[in-house]
């Protein structure tokens, strides 16, 4: 009986040396993969920032209407923030790599998720780089032609502008990684909708005339333009 | 597909005939029906009264009128007094009709009237706006004198107006001519002028033709161009301009962004020959007496202030980006008081505008959005200037208006030292 | 006996060639150093050679030469130095031999100051030629009226010391004119002309028609009163007459000139005079404006009268019939030198005004023969003859002809000093390089081109009698024009540029025609209904003979 125990014990040891023997170098494997996969993100981190201040990737942002975001969302420069994320990505890629060399059977679908997962974030943050350039693009846009035509409340226009474009654009992306797609399309429904009555009651209240004036550009007729505005400038 | 070429053969066929020719004036057109034919009398007028000896012709050249102005321009019938008048001219009138094609504009107008005029050898050339009721014989001769009797290779209008008149042109496009390329254009980008065939075959080589400036910068352009290659300039007093009431023209903020961008891109575009240039110089003005200046025009000036405060509000995180922050700050120091007491002394004008012009150069948005915001600012100072000068003689405007282009002259420092610092993109 | 004139119809000038001379200057017999009629007599043949039809010559009357023999002192006999009557008659009957008319000059409008008429009318103011003439105790009636001779007169009215009145003079003082407002003056000058006629002449120039009447209140131009003396001289001259002419030398307008014809009882034919300054200009300019302008604004004229187209004359290129800036511009194109200017023109020969160049002498002198009306030459052009400006009033022009390079040119044996006018003799104009004598032994001289030329308008009565059509191509530097007769048509396409060019012809309603070149006879592509399409060279021109064939 003892001997039994003594036979088992000893040969849960011999196995737990066993297993051990086998599972060190793993995990030693596992660790130099971490500690270069940290090594390697880290020089890429330098290198995209190098690159991209190379390339006067802040300027673009900055002309963008980037910079600003960011300011307000208390992040730092985009630069900065492109190499972190670049950083980020690559560690991780690498540290799901590693645990996945310690052949944990529970963490072996996660990699392969995340392998999933990685294009259809970029393509997701993709979209909505592109909607934030869009929308600030089109805020700078609304803003310019709002004032110089005079219309009421640029300010709210441009913005109303603005939200609609990003929201839209952050409803494309997070549908784009699949995150609580109902509850996801039913915000931007609400969202949307929200702003779009916003501005037809701004515009159809306050921006009457705007409307008008609109109208009769497109269709001139038997217009009076009004006094004042026909002086030339010329 | 082989390019169209400027000249399509019909044309290349009546242009043979007439052959060389000494004059030849050309009329930009684009739906002109209602007023072309008093200028096509007028030219006609010209070539008889004034040039009587020399081989002339008129070219039409048009953009696709549906309004008929191609066929008054051909089928156009001299009154008896003219037919009279057209004896008197010694040789036949030559008058030509012909579409252009490209891009609509008048910069593929007048690159076929260039185009023409290099084909025949013209001496002088001159182009006139269909659109202008106050077109007279003598404004050909003002326009074509100077080049085919003294040799000059760019004339230039001077309108008689008010010095209130044309705020646009008097408030910046003037003063910033004149300061970047140091000559003292009055109307640096007008609708007439008068050139030399050789100056008209030298811009046909140039690659202005194919860029959004031939669109609408093209006046102004053909100024800087006759600047930069060091033409022989000068001015000709032609009198007061009016344009038909009822002619179809772009609104201020679609002017002023045709106007200010084309500025822009064209001091972008020679920034080689005039960042050096120091101080200016006065262009001589050949022919008429400069005539008395019309009266004021009605510009309320109050109107143009009424929003300052607002606009510069909803254009700060814009202007931000543009401006420098004591311009900024002073910009809304001046806007805080009742409207009729805003003030936008020269100086803060020029700093404006040299400010934006450096944003514009060094790109910090999109380049319309940059024009677009100095829209509100223009009118500001425009309607402060006006305020300003309510009930003041002429005289003082005019000098006003002189001591506003010697700021312009003297801050060019700064906008050259910017201007250096940044190498566009 | 009175001599046969040559065969051909009433309206013989319609078709005639016309050369013009003077007797003073064309040949000299006797070697006195003036012209005369048996040296005249003895150049018939080159005269007949080179085509011409009718000689018209300049005044051969008695005269005391203040202008050039246009002050008559006798109407009724030769001038001595230019031989006797019978030289005169002996001439007339060896141009008729040749087939050659010869009208003369008839100077109505006033006589000279020593005709006897006008030295009886000064004797005193009861004489009863008196009122042969125009009297006036002041000097300003007819205001209104412009000095011709601006050079040399300040007025109209001369002072006559004898009788204290003034007399009434168009052209030179010493040229009074003849008040028709008399009747006896017209029966006089009617006699005049019944003299001449019969002893055989073929009619008359008369000079200076527009001026025979005055009135206050008018420019005392082409008054009805004069026309109704013009219509008086003709009616008796068809009266007893056939197969004449009277030719008008009024420098008017083409609509002013288009009365002289009346309803052809006036005159037969008068000279274009707008036409001639407006070919030298459209040449100069190298724009057919001008000469098509004149002459679509000439109106028609009745069918049995003429045209007289001329390029050069005895007097000088007048500019009386054109505007201020066309003569502003003839005068700085054809006579930049101030001396080749005269009272209102220029006093050039046909070749120094084209600087010698052949190419322009041809296309002129075809443009001469082509165009309508009967052309006029002037003796002397048809080789090229220079001019000497030098010479004083307008006898720059009226040097002798040019017959070889020997003594005097083969004008005349006398001593050079002696010579009514001395002979041209600079390198490029002188007797040495142009004469007749050189230029008829090269086969493609001037002289033998204008002959070609000469014979080939007379091959076709178009030029003479058809109508004429312009095309206007829009290249205005190219003239080209339809001449029209029945069913015969003769088209002609000239280039005025000194470059060469191309035209499209709109000969649409021509097509099927097949042109020949008239002067080589060569045949040229049928006309079809599209622009037909030539090519000239400088100067170039092309008659061309269309035909149905």
């Amino acid at each position: 009986m003892a001997q039994m125990i003594a036979n088992a014990v000893s040969q849960a040891g011999a196995n737990f040396v066993d297993a051990i023997r086998l599972f060190l170098p793993r995990v030693v494997t596992t660790i130099s993969i971490v500690l270069a996969g940290w090594v390697i993100a880290a020089v890429l981190r330098l290198v995209v920032r190098w690159v991209l201040g190379w390339l006067r990737f802040n300027a673009a942002c900055e002309r963008a209407g980037l910079a600003p975001l960011l300011k307000t969302a208390d992040l730092p420069p985009a630069d900065v923030l492109v190499s972190k994320a670049v950083f980020w990505l690559v560690w991780i890629g690498f540290l799901l790599s590693g645990v996945d060399v310690l052949g944990f059977t529970v963490l072996e679908g996660l990699v392969a998720s995340f392998v999933l997962f990685v294009p259809r974030l970029i393509v997701a943050l993709g979209i909505f780089v592109v909607g934030l350039l869009a929308a600030n693009f089109l805020w700078r846009a609304t803003l310019l032609t709002a004032v110089n035509a005079h219309a009421p409340s640029p300010r709210l226009l441009a913005g109303g502008v603005r939200w609609l474009i990003l929201i839209l654009a952050g409803a494309m992306a997070l549908d784009h990684i699949a995150v609580a797609r109902t509850i996801v399309l039913t915000a931007f429904a609400i969202a949307f909708g929200a702003v779009m009555l916003g501005l037809a009651i701004a515009f159809g209240i306050g921006g009457g005339h705007v409307a008008r004036r609109f109208l009769e550009r497109q269709f001139p007729g038997e217009r009076a333009e009004p006094k004042g505005e026909d002086v030339s400038h010329l | 597909m082989a390019q169209p070429s400027l000249l399509p053969d019909e044309l290349v066929q009546e242009l043979m005939a007439v052959g060389q020719v000494d004059i030849l004036v050309g009329l930009p057109t684009l739906n002109n029906a209602a007023t072309i034919a008093p200028v096509v009398r007028a030219v006609h007028r010209a070539f008889a009264r004034h040039f009587p000896r020399d081989r002339t012709v008129l070219i039409n050249s048009d953009g696709g009128s549906e309004d008929g102005t191609r066929a008054i321009v051909r089928d156009l019938s001299m009154d008896e007094a003219d037919t009279l008048l057209m004896r008197h001219s010694l040789r036949t009138v030559h008058r030509i009709s012909a579409p252009y094609h490209g891009v609509p504009g008048k910069g593929s107008a007048l690159r076929q009237i260039f185009a023409a005029a290099d084909l025949l050898q013209a001496r002088a050339v001159a182009v006139l706006d269909p659109d202008v009721t106050s077109v007279t014989p003598e404004w050909i001769q003002a326009l074509v004198s100077p080049v085919r009797n003294q040799g000059y290779d760019f004339v230039a209008p001077i309108y008689a107006r008010h010095p209130l008149d044309g705020p646009l042109v008097s408030q910046l496009v003037r003063p910033l001519v004149r300061a970047a390329y140091g000559l003292q254009f009055a109307e640096p980008q007008a609708a007439e002028f008068g050139c030399a065939g050789r100056f008209a075959a030298d811009c046909l080589e140039q690659a202005v033709w194919e860029t959004p400036l031939a669109q609408y910068g093209i006046d102004l352009w053909l100024t800087g161009h006759a600047v930069a290659r060091e033409y022989r300039c000068c001015q000709a007093p032609l009198g007061p301009r009016t344009v038909a009431p009822g002619s179809q023209r772009p609104g201020l903020a679609e002017t002023f962004g045709q106007v200010v961008g084309s500025l822009f891109t064209l001091l972008e575009a020679q920034d080689a020959s005039w960042l050096s240039r120091t101080g200016s110089e006065p262009l001589p003005a050949l022919g008429l007496a400069p005539p008395p200046p019309g009266d004021a025009p009605p510009i309320d000036g109050e109107r143009l202030l009424q929003s300052f405060g607002a606009n510069l509000r909803d254009l700060r995180s814009i202007l931000d980006a543009i401006l420098a922050p004591d311009t900024e700050t002073a910009l809304e120091e001046a806007s805080q008081v009742r409207t009729e007491r805003v003030r936008f002394p020269d100086e803060l004008w020029v700093a404006t505008v040299y400010q934006f012009l450096a944003a514009h150069h060094e790109g910090v948005m999109r380049r319309e959005h940059i024009t677009q915001a100095l829209l509100p600012l223009y009118l500001a100072r425009t309607g402060s200037f006006v305020l300003q000068h309510a009930g003041t003689d002429a005289a003082a405007v005019e000098a006003d208006l002189e001591a506003l282009c010697l700021q312009f002259e003297r801050a060019k420092p700064y906008l050259v030292q910017r201007w250096t610092r940044t190498t566009p993109r | 006996m009175v001599p046969q004139p040559p065969s051909g119809g009433a309206d013989w000038y319609k078709d005639a060639i016309f050369y013009q001379l003077h007797v003073k200057t064309f040949c000299d017999s006797d070697g006195d150093g003036v012209g005369d009629f048996r040296g005249l007599t003895g150049k018939l043949d080159y005269i007949r050679d080179l085509g011409v039809s009718c000689l018209w010559l300049l005044p051969m009357y008695p005269s005391p030469f203040r202008d050039d023999g246009y002050d008559i002192a006798d109407y009724c006999s030769i001038h001595p130095g230019y031989g006797s009557m019978d030289d005169f008659r002996a001439f007339l009957d060896a141009a008729h031999a040749r087939g050659m008319r010869v009208i003369t000059e008839l100077v109505v409008n006033h006589t000279s100051d020593q005709h006897q008429w006008f030295k009886e009318a000064r004797s005193s103011r009861d004489h009863p030629r008196r009122d042969w003439y125009v009297w006036s105790d002041s000097d300003d009636r007819y205001p209104d009226v412009r000095i011709i001779f601006t050079d040399t007169e300040r007025s109209n009215w001369a002072w006559d010391p004898v009788t204290k009145q003034y007399y009434w003079h168009r052209f030179f003082s010493h040229q009074p004119d003849l008040n028709y407002d008399n009747p006896a003056v017209r029966e006089e000058i009617w006699a005049v002309m019944k003299f001449w006629l019969d002893v055989g002449v073929d009619g008359f120039r008369v000079d200076a028609v527009p001026y025979l009447i005055e009135r206050e209140g008018t420019s005392c131009e082409n008054l009805p009163e004069t026309h109704d003396v013009l219509k008086f001289l003709r009616r008796r001259l068809d009266e007893h007459y056939t197969n004449k002419v009277l030719l008008a030398e009024a420098n008017q307008w083409p609509e002013d000139v288009r009365h002289y014809f009346g309803d052809n009882d006036e005159f037969h034919m008068a000279f274009h005079f707008p036409l001639m300054p407006r070919m030298f200009m459209a040449l100069r300019l190298e724009d057919r404006k001008p000469l098509v302008e004149i002459v679509e604004r000439t109106p028609p004229i009745p069918d049995a009268c003429q045209w007289g187209i001329f390029l050069r004359n005895h007097d000088e290129l007048t500019l009386e019939m054109v505007t201020e800036v066309e003569r502003d511009y003839m005068y700085e194109e054809y006579a930049r030198d101030p001396v080749a200017r005269i009272n209102v023109g220029i006093r050039r020969r046909l070749a120094p005004l084209l600087e010698g160049d052949r190419r322009r002498l041809e296309l002129m002198n075809g443009l001469l023969m082509s165009l309508p009306g009967s052309p006029f030459m002037y003796y002397g052009d048809e080789i090229g003859m220079g001019d000497n400006i030098y010479l004083g009033d307008r006898n720059g022009v009226r040097t002798p002809m040019q017959w070889n390079g020997g003594w005097n040119g083969g004008f005349s044996s006398a001593d050079p000093e002696r010579l009514a006018q001395p002979v041209i003799s600079n390198a490029l104009y002188g007797y040495q390089a142009v004469n007749v004598e050189s230029q008829r032994r090269a086969d493609h001289s001037l002289l033998n081109w204008t002959r070609r030329l000469i014979q080939a308008r007379k091959s076709s009565p178009v030029f003479s009698r058809g109508s004429i059509g312009f095309l206007k191509p829009v290249n205005h530097r190219v003239l080209a024009y339809l001449r029209t007769l029945d069913r015969e048509q003769v088209l002609v396409v000239c280039n005025l540029a000194s470059t060469a060019q191309a035209v499209q012809l709109d000969l649409a309603e021509q097509a099927g025609a097949l042109p020949i070149e008239m002067f080589g006879k060569s045949v040229f592509p049928r006309i079809g209904t599209s622009p037909y399409v030539l090519t000239l060279g400088p100067y170039e021109f092309f008659w061309f003979k269309l035909r149905r064939l």
